[in-house]
């Protein structure tokens, strides 16, 4: 069994059918970039596996643990799915950074309170057995995260003084901070100015290592060719095509694919 | 001199009972309209259409109606086996009724401006409801509410005197008492004591309004 087990998920909304039994694995270490056009349902499957919309049918597992079944209602209680959310991350398309809380403050804001939660429930939290303890692991990994993503010298900004590319980075490291088992991305650079991209599209690139598993709704075909270790094209609701990069982006066989990637080699050299 | 000074005083033992009014309104009136705003919100459409109705009818009847309402009807209803001892009372639950539901609308609407990719973004952080509302939406509410909370508590303030329809004691009707010993300018005199109120007011939400600018969003 694969690392993330997505199987037969289904999602309405109303009578329109947005995703039409879809699955997909993805074994621990691996990228999957999801491209296709917008409307295809690519976000809406992100948003399935962060439990942000729940799916008709469909079974969600990671590391073989169940973590979604929609014909097991003791999955879909609110308590269960904020425990198993944990397991993954999620990046905004509009970062949704918290406007309040520097950026440092951003990164410890949702560990701090977890710890606070285990600490009660189980006595530990990631080896830590104090409050003290805990608080000072997650800050110390807050000032990595930030080194990792070069935002060290943004550490007491407010994100309003930040530049959407620097936001972008703040929410990565926000998202690594709870050391999620899968990091999703949801067009992470389609609210940026092109020559912002290319600093977030680095960072991600940057986090692929053995153990980081990353699903990324993309529309920048040459990331998800270079970064990618597995592509799934979709359309209407549907896979069209998935295999690797070379497959999927050179040589595409459904005529769906072919049309879509088209429209993108028009433009490049 | 000595009678300018002597109207003073009496004109502040009047807006004494403005000032109480003020106070008692806005301490029970603020959560109570945090509660209603909430109830307008609910996803129990009982709680919803009932608070919606209740809205409705405040804010579309005179507040000089409510205090009429709230002080008479109750001794018309029993028979007058109940009645007002205390003619304040009467006018403070009028306008706590009626400000709850003015700020409630103010709370729903800063509410209701938060985008959902901040609740969102707390979730997939595995934040708890309760904590996400607390930690991450309140303070931003708060933000965008001083504005036309301000508003609404400076009408209030000058609202007070309204209670001089059920024979409150306040400052306007202290200084009405003076006409009739032909002296007409305690009247508008009055009006100083207002003047200053709101302009404390002023003052503080001002510098509520720059302790929260070090963030914009």
């Amino acid at each position: 069994m694969a690392f993330l087990e997505v199987q037969n998920i289904q999602k309405s909304f109303g009578k329109t059918e947005v995703l039409k039994n879809i699955g997909f694995s993805l074994e621990k270490g691996e990228v999957l970039a999801i491209i296709g056009s917008s409307g295809s349902g690519k976000t809406t499957l992100l948003r399935c596996i962060n439990f942000l919309e729940t799916p008709q049918h469909g079974v969600i597992s990671v590391g073989g643990e169940v973590l979604f079944d929609a014909d097991d209602p003791s999955k879909i209680k609110e308590k269960e799915i904020r425990k198993n959310r944990l397991h993954f991350g999620m990046v905004f398309q509009q970062f949704n950074l918290f406007p309040q809380y520097t950026v440092f403050d951003n990164l410890v804001l949702a560990p701090k309170l977890l710890a606070k939660e285990k600490l009660k429930e189980n006595g530990a939290y990631f080896g830590a057995t104090s409050y003290k303890n805990a608080v000072a692991a997650i800050e110390a990994e807050a000032a990595q995260l930030l080194k990792k993503v070069g935002l060290t010298e943004k550490s007491d900004e407010y994100p309003c003084n930040l530049s959407g590319g620097q936001q972008q980075r703040v929410a990565i490291a926000r998202a690594l901070a709870l050391h999620p088992d899968v990091l999703c991305f949801d067009e992470p650079t389609s609210a940026l100015d092109p020559e912002l991209t290319g600093e977030v599209l680095n960072v991600i690139k940057g986090l692929k290592s053995s153990d980081s598993t990353m699903v990324v709704v993309t529309h920048e075909i040459s990331f998800a060719h270079d970064v990618a270790d597995k592509v799934i094209f979709m359309a209407d609701g549907v896979i069209e095509e998935e295999g690797t990069p070379q497959q999927v982006i050179e040589n595409p066989k459904s005529p769906r694919t072919q049309a879509f990637l088209s429209r993108f080699n028009q433009y490049s050299d | 001199m000595e009678q300018f000074w002597n109207i003073t005083f009496q004109l502040l033992e009047g807006f004494k009972e403005n000032c109480i009014l003020f106070g008692v309104t806005l301490l029970v009136a603020l959560p109570l309209g945090l509660l209603i705003s909430m109830g307008s919100m609910s996803k129990i459409l009982p709680i919803k259409a009932f608070c919606r109705t209740v809205v409705w009818i405040i804010r579309g009847t005179p507040l000089m109606l409510q205090l009429f309402v709230v002080y008479y009807i109750p001794p018309l209803l029993t028979d007058g086996s109940f009645k007002f001892s205390d003619r304040l009372s009467a006018a403070i639950i009028a306008f706590v009724i009626n400000y709850a539901a003015y700020f409630s609308e103010i709370y729903r609407g800063g509410i209701e401006s938060i985008p959902k990719g901040q609740y969102e973004a707390g979730y997939v952080l595995g934040m708890k409801k309760s904590q996400i509302f607390f930690k991450v939406v309140l303070l931003q509410v708060v933000k965008r509410i001083v504005a036309p909370m301000s508003n609404e508590i400076i009408t209030l303030v000058k609202d007070t005197s309204l209670a001089r329809v059920i024979a409150v004691g306040e400052i306007l009707k202290n200084a009405e008492q003076f006409t009739k010993q032909g002296l007409i300018w305690p009247l508008f005199y009055t009006g100083a004591f207002f003047l200053i109120f709101c302009g404390v007011l002023t003052l503080l939400f001002r510098f509520i309004e720059r302790r929260l600018d070090y963030y914009k969003g």
